[in-house]
């Protein structure tokens, strides 16, 4: 088991490399010069030499690259284009909005979708399955945006049930730290960014637990507990369900990864200022170092959720031999 | 291949997506926006980017549907019925072409690296893994953002991500395949190893790959749509994603619904009929999941 873990993490770290050079020799190839968007052009000769300096465009490639890797694990991130202040820190702060956003709406769709797809799997055919089965599937088919701007029509700008946008209402602060959590303005605002996201997974979880829940009713210890005398609704949530949940949990990893690209839509139409807006905003501007560390930092929790997922995997499904470990 | 073969290959098909119900409307859907998008340029009732004026000789901005525009007007004064055929042509190229592209892709990584195994295996996955580290849309946005806005990147930008998942599924099963006794038996034959990928393999996993490439061309619209709405798309070639940024720069989204919805539906409608179709190859891949 140990062996794996070990294997597993230095795999990520390798994957986490080798984006991060992807992502180098991407911003470096690009047409154009790159040094027009960083100095321009209308400085005179010395002012345009020294900043080319300044910001080690003038060194030969493989230094550039060698500073790029140094700069980013020693968190030097380089500064913004437009508003010349460190990447990491306007980083830092959004970077928690987005988690947060994404915490909350990744409960939700996986909450309600395993219960969905317990109950529907409990009454299969019925008309609660058939229908919940093409609604998902609609609703997986409407792009954020879509589902978004409905929200925002109906509950915000018809019947004004909900903020049309933004973390907090403008002049009122947030309490920083975990209190913000719990602040009545920032889980106002919340509530609509989250159930977009979560309504637009929704179909994932809730048709692998279904399916997962019929295989699992048809063994042999789920006879055994109704021939127990077991009530229905022992057998369905204590019995199969506790292992149905497993492919559930597979999935969630690659499904988090998915989320956090989609991330970048339901931000920009709430207005919310998490890691999404700032990359469109960077990428509309050319502000390539922010859109960079952006785009690293995305990857990376990916990469890190999806190791965290397979590890606790292993622990939570005895059945698997992992090669090295225990049986 | 002779003709009896591709013939056999359609009618199986075409009974697939008959005996089930969500199949045959996706491949109604699919035959209606496919005859649109070719016939565009023919049935369009106004040009594209024309500011129309009405009967009264008046700009003809915002307007609700009406006899005169059935859909509406744009804050422009644009027919958005026109700009919607128009746009569904590109918006079902970029799908196809993407789609088509990317199950090829991923197709032939999931093939090779399932049935040589070892070395080449581990390589393919290791890339399908950085690949998998991605995320979809910021890479998408990056990409556009260095190379300019063109329908050719974005055709680009999303080949490049979307094989990884038909890679993974099928080795997984081209695993599964290849120790079974007819493959043993045609290697024992002395078949050479593209004959038996090709002429044993793929043929049996052939619900798997269409269901993906269904899945594949679901997620280009989707994927495109998404791009385009947050401003990165070819400002020349409209597509339904770019008719809705145009809306919500034009900051009309409170008042203009109709111009809001109508390309909302065709994706919608799109994107549903190819996740149907791919339902209904799902349940031939997996028996089991009809008999439930």
């Amino acid at each position: 088991m140990q062996e794996f873990i070990i294997r597993r993490t230095i795999y990520t770290l390798f994957t986490i490399f080798a984006v991060a050079t992807i992502l180098f020799f991407i911003f470096r190839i690009m047409p154009g010069d790159p040094t027009a968007q960083v100095i321009s052009p209308a400085l005179d000769e010395a002012s345009q030499a020294r900043l080319k300096e300044a910001f080690g465009l003038d060194k030969p490639l493989y230094i550039q690259y060698a500073l790029y890797l140094k700069g980013l694990v020693t968190l030097e991130w380089g500064r913004s284009f437009t508003t010349s202040k460190p990447v990491f820190d306007i980083l830092k702060y959004r970077f928690w909005n987005t988690v947060f956003l994404m915490g909350a709406a990744m409960s939700f769709t996986l909450i309600l979708g395993t219960a969905l797809g317990m109950i529907m799997a409990w009454k299969r055919g019925g008309p609660l399955d058939v229908s919940a089965t093409v609604s998902a599937l609609v609703l997986q088919s409407a792009p954020p945006f879509v589902t978004g701007i409905l929200f925002l029509m109906v509950l915000s700008y018809k019947l004004d049930l909900f903020p049309t946008g933004g973390m907090n209402t403008p002049g009122e602060r947030l309490p920083t730290g975990i209190a913000m959590l719990f602040n009545k303005d920032f889980l106002h605002h919340l509530v609509l960014p989250a159930i977009t996201t979560a309504f637009y997974y929704l179909a994932t979880p809730m048709l692998i637990m279904r399916d997962s829940m019929l295989e699992v009713t048809g063994s042999d210890y789920i006879e055994l507990a109704q021939a127990k005398g077991l009530s229905p609704a022992t057998v369905m949530i204590k019995h199969a369900a506790r292992n149905a949940l497993l492919p559930v949990f597979t999935v969630s990893s690659v499904l988090i990864g998915f989320a956090l690209g989609g991330q970048v839509i339901v931000e920009q139409v709430f207005s919310w200022p998490g890691m999404g807006q700032l990359m469109v905003e960077a990428a509309s501007s050319h502000d390539y170092p922010v859109a960079q560390a952006t785009f690293l930092l995305l990857a990376v929790l990916i990469v890190v959720l999806n190791l965290l997922a397979d590890i606790s995997y292993c622990y939570l499904d005895p059945r698997i031999s992992v090669p090295g470990g225990k049986k | 291949m002779k003709f009896s073969i591709i013939k056999d290959f359609l009618v199986a098909q075409y009974k697939i997506i008959r005996g089930n119900r969500f199949g045959m409307f996706g491949a109604v859907i699919l035959l209606f926006f496919g005859t649109i998008a070719l016939l565009a340029p023919y049935i369009a009732p106004h040009e594209l980017w024309e500011s129309l004026r009405d009967s009264g000789g008046k700009l003809a901005i915002l307007r609700q549907p009406s006899l005169e525009f059935p859909l509406g007007t744009t804050a422009m004064g644009r027919d958005i019925l026109s700009q919607l055929i128009l746009a569904t042509r590109t918006t079902v190229l970029i799908g196809l072409t993407s789609g088509l592209v990317s199950i090829l892709i991923g197709a032939n990584i999931g093939l090779l690296a399932g049935y040589y195994g070892g070395k080449l295996d581990e390589v393919f996955m290791r890339f399908t893994d950085i690949i998998y580290g991605m995320p979809f849309l910021p890479f998408l946005i990056v990409l556009i953002s260095l190379f300019g806005r063109n329908i050719w990147f974005v055709i680009i930008a999303i080949c490049c991500i979307i094989w990884r998942t038909s890679a993974r599924v099928i080795r997984a099963q081209v695993m599964s395949i290849r120790q079974r006794q007819y493959i043993q038996a045609a290697k024992a034959r002395g078949c050479s190893n593209f004959r038996i990928i090709y002429g044993h393999i793929m043929p049996n996993i052939l619900p798997l790959l269409l269901l993906y490439t269904a899945f594949n061309i679901a997620w280009s619209v989707l994927a495109e749509a998404g791009a385009s709405f947050l401003g990165f798309s070819d400002p020349n070639n409209i597509t339904w994603g770019g008719m809705l940024y145009n809306l919500w720069i034009s900051g009309k989204i409170r008042t203009a619904w109709w111009w809001f919805a109508t390309p909302s539906i065709c994706i919608i409608l799109l994107v549903s009929a190819l996740v149907f179709i791919s339902r209904a190859y799902e349940e031939v891949a997996n028996p089991r999941l009809k008999q439930r």
